[in-house]
C-alpha cells in the first residue's frame, strides 16, 4: 500500500448559465495514481489539464462550484474524501503538507514569519512557544535561510520570492510531514533559485524518506528531479511510469508530442507539432479525450481506451500504446 | 494516416425565454427584482394620466387634509389635491430627472475619460485634478449652492446633477482606457491605421463603457434622490409641481399634527424607485462581473 | 521621513485644494441669482442706501480683489461675519460644530458596530439567507432619504407611540445646557454630573442617532461584505486552510486582514457624512452646523456659506489624515512615503 493512493477521482464544476441550463465542467475524469515514500512523482500537463485541481481535491481545498463527485483518496490507508474538516485539519499541515505557486501572496501579510512558524506548530501540538520558536529557527536553517533569527522577525512582504518559498517549505516541514505536494513551486522564481529550491526538496525527500508530488508544466524539472511521471490531459492521466522510461519511450501520442518539443529533441529532429485548442471541459469528446487533436486518431478511439501496460510500471491510456514496438514519435515535421 | 477530426464547438443548450428569465433571476435575483420595480414605475410614469382619478394639480379647496379612503385613495393634502394622483404623476418627474441627467453625465464624463486615458500626459493631469477638486466638494452642498445660485428650475437641477456626477464616469472610463492601452489593444488599432477619433469612439468606447453600466443605474438612483432632497430643502422644483421631494416638504408640517399621509406616500414611492434603481445597478454588477461571486478551483 | 514631516507635507498639499474650493464657492456665490444687498436693504431701501450696504459688505470691489481680501483675512483666522446674524462666522461655527459632531460620531459608532459584523457574517456564507437579507436591508438603507425616514420615525415614535420626545433640538424647553467642556451636551452633562440634563440630552439624541446610524450602516455593510469576500478568497486564506489551521484561526487571520480596508472605507464615508447630517439637523431642530449652513446657502449669506464649505473641506482633510495615521499603525506594509 502506497502512502498516497488516488483512485478514480472525478471533480466537477457545476453551475448554471444565463438560460438556466445546468453546465458541468469536468475538471478531473478518473484520476488514478500513487505516491509512495522516497518517491518524487511529477505531474505534468498543459494549463487546464487538471494538475492543480488534483492537488486541491486531495487537500480538500475545493471551493464551490467545484466538487469531488466520485473517487477516493487514501493517505496512509485513511480515506480523505468526505472527511470532516476537523479530521482533515489533523492531517493537513502535519503529515500532508503543501507548497504553492505564489509564496509571497500565500503568507499571512499581517503576521511575522516567526509567528507563522510557531502558529503552524501550536495549532497541531501543545508545545510551549519557546520550543516552537527554536524549532522554527532550526527549520529555517534546514531550508537554507541565512540569518534565521533575524528572519523570524521579518514581515512576509520583506522577503524575496525565493526566500518566501523557502519559508513555505519550512512551514511544510516543521511538523514532520510524510508527503509534500508542491504545486508549481518554482514558477516566478529565478532560474538559479529554482534549482536551489528543487535541490532542497529532493534532498529532503531522500533524507527523511518523505513522498513528494511535484506539479509542473516544465518537463526539465521532471526530468531532473522526479522518479516517476504522470502526464495529464483533460482531467485524466494518460501516461505514467518511471521518468527515464517515459522520456525515452513515450507511448501516448500526447506525451510523444510533448517530449519531442523539448529543445534537445527539436535540435535533433526539427520542430514537431502539438496541434489544437484546449479541450472543452464542458463537452469532452466521447471515448478518448485526446482524439480531436491526435494524429493517430481512428474509429476505435470513440471507445475509451484502456490502460495499456508497457512493462516496468509504464502505462499509457491509448489504443495504440503497445502496438508500435519501435515507438518512434510519430510527429509530422516541417 | 487517419483523418484528424475537427473539434466542433459544443452547441448552445436550448434558449427559451422562460429559461433566460429564470437563468438571470438565478444568477442575480437583485437584478430581477430591480428590473421589475423600475419597470413598474416606468409603467406608472407612462400611464399616469390613465391611472390617476384626478389631475395632478386639481384642487378641491373644500376637501383639505382628508385621510386616505374611498374618495381619495392616498388622502388629500393641505391644498385639497389628491395625493394619489400626484404621486403617480411624480413618477414622470423621477424619470424626467433620472434619464436626462444620466445622459448628461455620460455625455460629459465619458469623452473626458476617453481623452484623458488615451492622450495621457498634461491633458490627463488637468482632467484628473479638476475632477479631484469637484469630488472633494460634498455633493449635496455643491448641488445646493449651484442650484440656489442659478435659479430654481427643473432643467437647472438636471444639469447640475449631470455635471456633478460626470467625474465618476470620467474616472471609470479613464481606468478602462488605461487598461486597454496597456494590453496592446490600442497599439494594434493604431498600427492598422485608424484615425484617432475612430479609435476613440469605435474601438475604445464600447469596451470602456461596459464597466460603467452598473454605475449608470446607481447614479440614476442618486439623481432621483438628490433632486428630491433639493426640492425638500426648498430649492429647485417647488409646489404645486407634483415632485415627490416637494410633496414631502409640504407634508412635513403635518406630521406633528398627525396627518401622516401627505408625506408618507410620496416617500414610499421615492424609496421604491431609488431602491429599484439601486437593485438594478447591484444586479448588473452581479451579471456582468461573475468573478465577484464564489470562486471555483 | 518622520511623522512630523509627513504631516506637514500632507497639510501643505491640501492647501491648493482648499484654495480651489474656496475659489469655486466664492465664484458661485457671486455670479448667482442671489442678491444679498437687496435682501439686507429690504423693499424700502433707495439707491444710496443700497450702495452703502454694498460698500459695507465689500461687494463693490473687483472680484479678485474681494477674493484676495478674503483669503488674507482667512490667514488670520477671520472668517468674516454672517449677514443674517451679525455674528462672527468663526464663532457661529465654534458654537454649532460640536452639536453636529455629537450626532455624527454617535451615529457612525453605532452604525459601524452593527454594520461591520453584519457585513462580515454575510461574507461567510455568500448568497445564503443571512446574506440576502442583509444585502436587501443595506440597499434599503441606501434608498431611503434621511429626511423622510426621520419624518416617519417622528410620526410613529413621537406622535403615535409617545416614546420619543418632541423634535425640538438637543434639549427640551425646560432644561438648560450643561457647563461647556467639549461642546457635546451629553458628554458635558455626564462629566459634570448633571444627570437629569444628561438623561434629557440622551433622550433627544436617541431618535436622530438611530436613524442616522441606519443610513451610515448601509454602505458599511455593503463594503465590509465585499472586502471580507475578497479576503476570504485570497491566497493566504486558502494557504492557511492547507496548513490545517483551525477554522477559528483562519477566521481570525481573515478578520485582521479585513480591518484596515474597512476602517479606511469608514473614514471615506465619514467625510461626506458631515454634510449629510444637515438634513437631520433641520428636521430635529438640532442647532448644528449643517442646519446653519443650509440656511446660509438659501439666504445667500456669503461669508457664512464660505465658512461652512471650508469647515466641511477641513473636516475631510482631518479625517483623511487620521485614516492615514491609523493605516500606518496597523499595516506593516505601509511606509511614510510621500
Amino acid at each position: 500500500m502506497s502512502l498516497l493512493e488516488v483512485r478514480n477521482l472525478h471533480t466537477h464544476f457545476i453551475s448554471h448559465d444565463l438560460n438556466n441550463n445546468q453546465r458541468v465542467a469536468k475538471g478531473l475524469n478518473g484520476v488514478t495514481f500513487d505516491v509512495d515514500k522516497s518517491e518524487v512523482v511529477g505531474i505534468v500537463g498543459e494549463t487546464g489539464a487538471g494538475k492543480s485541481l488534483t492537488a486541491m481535491s486531495i487537500m480538500g481545498l475545493l471551493q464551490p462550484p467545484a466538487r469531488v463527485v466520485e473517487g477516493s483518496v487514501t493517505f496512509d490507508g485513511n480515506e480523505l474524501i468526505g472527511l470532516s474538516a476537523e479530521d482533515l485539519n489533523r492531517i493537513r499541515g502535519t503529515e500532508l503538507t503543501m507548497i504553492v505557486q505564489s509564496p509571497l501572496t500565500s503568507l499571512d501579510p499581517l503576521s511575522r514569519v516567526g509567528k507563522q512558524l510557531v502558529r503552524a506548530q501550536r495549532e497541531h501540538r501543545d508545545i510551549p512557544k519557546e520550543e516552537a520558536w527554536t524549532a522554527g529557527i532550526q527549520t529555517m536553517t534546514t531550508v537554507g535561510i541565512p540569518d534565521p533569527e533575524r528572519r523570524m522577525r521579518a514581515w512576509p512582504h520583506e522577503l524575496s520570492g525565493g526566500m518566501a518559498q523557502r519559508v513555505l517549505i519550512a512551514l511544510a516541514l516543521i511538523n514532520g510531514p510524510r508527503l509534500i505536494i508542491a504545486d508549481e513551486p518554482t514558477t516566478g522564481l529565478d532560474v538559479t533559485v529554482q534549482a536551489q529550491i528543487l535541490d532542497l526538496l529532493r534532498d529532503l525527500v531522500r533524507d527523511r524518506e518523505m513522498g513528494a508530488m511535484i506539479i509542473t508544466h516544465d518537463l526539465g524539472v521532471v526530468a531532473h528531479y522526479c522518479t516517476r511521471i504522470c502526464v495529464m490531459f483533460a482531467g485524466s492521466i494518460i501516461e505514467t511510469g518511471p521518468v527515464r522510461e517515459v522520456f525515452n519511450n513515450p507511448r501516448h501520442p500526447y506525451t510523444q508530442a510533448l517530449i519531442s518539443s523539448t529543445p534537445k529533441r527539436i535540435a535533433e529532429q526539427g520542430y514537431g507539432q502539438i496541434g489544437g485548442p484546449p479541450p472543452n471541459l464542458y463537452a469532452l469528446p466521447q471515448g478518448c479525450h485526446y482524439r480531436d487533436r491526435c494524429a493517430k486518431a481512428a474509429d476505435i478511439c470513440h471507445q475509451t481506451p484502456p490502460l495499456q501496460n508497457a512493462g516496468g510500471g509504464h502505462q499509457a491510456r491509448c489504443h495504440f500504446a503497445v502496438d508500435d514496438a519501435t515507438a518512434t514519435p510519430t510527429v509530422t515535421h516541417g | 494516416m487517419t483523418d484528424v477530426t475537427v473539434t466542433t464547438p459544443a452547441p448552445v443548450p436550448g434558449f427559451t425565454w422562460t429559461g433566460r428569465i429564470l437563468g438571470i433571476t438565478r444568477r442575480s435575483p437583485t437584478f430581477a427584482i430591480g428590473f421589475l420595480i423600475v419597470a413598474i414605475f416606468a409603467f406608472i410614469a407612462a400611464f399616469a394620466n390613465v391611472i390617476s382619478p384626478f389631475g395632478p394639480i386639481e384642487t378641491f379647496s373644500d376637501k383639505v387634509l382628508i385621510p386616505p379612503g374611498s374618495e381619495f385613495w392616498f388622502g388629500s393634502d393641505g391644498n385639497g389635491m389628491d395625493v394619489f394622483s400626484r404621486v403617480m404623476h411624480g413618477a414622470r418627474f423621477a424619470f424626467g430627472i433620472a434619464v436626462p441627467s444620466a445622459i448628461i453625465m455620460l455625455v460629459i464624463g465619458v469623452p473626458l475619460g476617453l481623452i484623458a486615458g488615451y492622450k495621457g500626459g498634461m491633458i490627463d493631469e488637468v482632467v484628473l485634478r479638476s475632477m479631484d477638486v469637484l469630488r472633494s466638494f460634498p455633493s449635496i452642498v455643491l448641488a445646493l449652492a449651484v442650484v440656489a445660485a442659478t435659479g430654481q428650475s427643473l432643467i437647472n437641477v438636471v444639469l447640475v446633477i449631470g455635471f456633478l456626477d460626470a467625474p465618476i464616469f470620467t474616472r471609470l472610463v479613464r481606468s478602462e482606457v488605461l487598461a486597454l492601452r496597456s494590453s496592446g489593444f490600442v497599439d494594434s488599432a493604431v498600427a492598422a491605421g485608424n484615425p484617432t477619433w475612430r479609435i476613440l469612439f469605435v474601438h475604445l468606447l464600447p469596451n470602456a463603457i461596459r464597466g460603467s453600466t452598473a454605475m449608470i443605474a446607481v447614479r440614476m438612483a442618486w439623481a432621483v434622490r438628490i433632486s428630491a432632497t433639493l426640492a425638500f430643502i426648498g430649492v429647485g422644483i417647488q409646489a404645486p409641481t407634483p415632485e415627490w421631494g416637494a410633496m414631502i416638504r409640504q407634508g412635513a408640517e403635518f406630521i406633528i399634527s398627525g396627518e401622516w399621509w401627505v408625506a408618507t406616500f410620496p416617500g414610499v414611492a421615492l424609496v421604491g424607485i431609488v431602491l429599484g434603481f439601486n437593485l438594478l445597478g447591484d444586479g448588473l454588477q452581479d451579471l456582468l462581473d461573475p468573478r465577484r461571486k464564489a470562486t471555483g478551483k | 521621513m518622520t511623522l512630523r514631516h509627513f504631516l506637514r507635507r500632507r497639510l501643505l498639499m491640501v492647501v491648493p485644494i482648499l484654495l480651489g474650493i474656496t475659489f469655486l464657492t466664492f465664484m458661485l456665490l457671486r455670479i448667482g441669482d442671489q442678491d444679498p444687498v437687496a435682501m439686507l436693504g429690504g423693499p424700502m431701501a433707495d439707491e444710496a442706501a443700497l450702495a452703502e450696504i454694498e460698500r459695507e459688505l465689500g461687494l463693490d470691489r473687483q472680484f479678485f480683489v474681494q477674493f484676495g481680501i478674503y483669503v488674507g483675512k482667512l490667514a488670520t483666522g477671520d472668517l468674516g461675519e454672517s449677514w443674517q446674524s451679525s455674528e462672527r462666522v468663526a464663532d457661529e461655527i465654534r458654537n454649532r460644530l460640536p452639536a453636529s459632531l455629537e450626532l455624527l460620531l454617535s451615529a457612525v459608532l453605532l452604525g459601524a458596530l452593527v454594520g461591520v459584523p453584519v457585513g462580515l457574517r454575510s461574507a461567510q456564507r455568500p448568497n445564503g439567507v443571512f446574506d440576502q437579507v442583509a444585502r436587501f436591508v443595506s440597499l434599503f438603507g441606501f434608498s431611503v432619504p434621511t429626511y423622510w425616514i426621520a419624518l416617519m420615525a417622528i410620526f410613529v415614535f413621537f406622535f403615535l407611540l409617545g416614546w420619543a420626545p418632541p423634535p425640538l433640538g438637543r434639549l427640551d424647553l425646560a432644561t438648560f445646557p450643561p457647563t461647556d467642556i467639549t461642546g457635546s451636551y451629553l458628554v458635558d452633562s455626564i462629566l459634570t454630573g448633571q444627570w437629569s440634563t444628561a438623561r434629557t440630552a440622551a433622550g433627544q439624541l436617541a431618535l436622530p442617532v438611530i436613524l442616522f446610524s441606519i443610513i451610515v450602516a448601509a454602505p458599511i455593510i455593503k463594503h465590509t461584505r465585499a472586502i471580507s469576500l475578497e479576503v476570504l478568497g485570497s491566497d493566504y486564506v486558502r494557504y492557511a486552510k492547507s496548513q490545517g489551521l483551525r477554522p477559528r484561526t483562519v477566521r481570525r487571520i481573515a478578520l485582521r486582514n479585513s480591518i484596515t480596508p474597512v476602517l479606511t472605507f469608514i473614514g471615506t464615508e465619514l467625510t461626506g457624512l458631515l454634510a449629510a447630517v444637515s438634513l437631520l439637523e433641520l428636521i430635529f431642530a438640532w442647532g448644528g452646523l449643517g442646519q446653519w449652513g443650509l440656511n446660509a446657502i438659501l439666504t445667500g449669506d456669503f461669508a457664512a456659506v464660505q465658512g461652512y464649505v471650508l469647515v466641511l473641506a477641513l473636516f475631510s482633510v482631518a479625517v483623511f489624515v487620521v485614516i492615514d495615521l491609523l493605516v500606518l499603525l496597523l499595516e506593516p506594509r505601509a511606509t511614510l512615503r510621500p
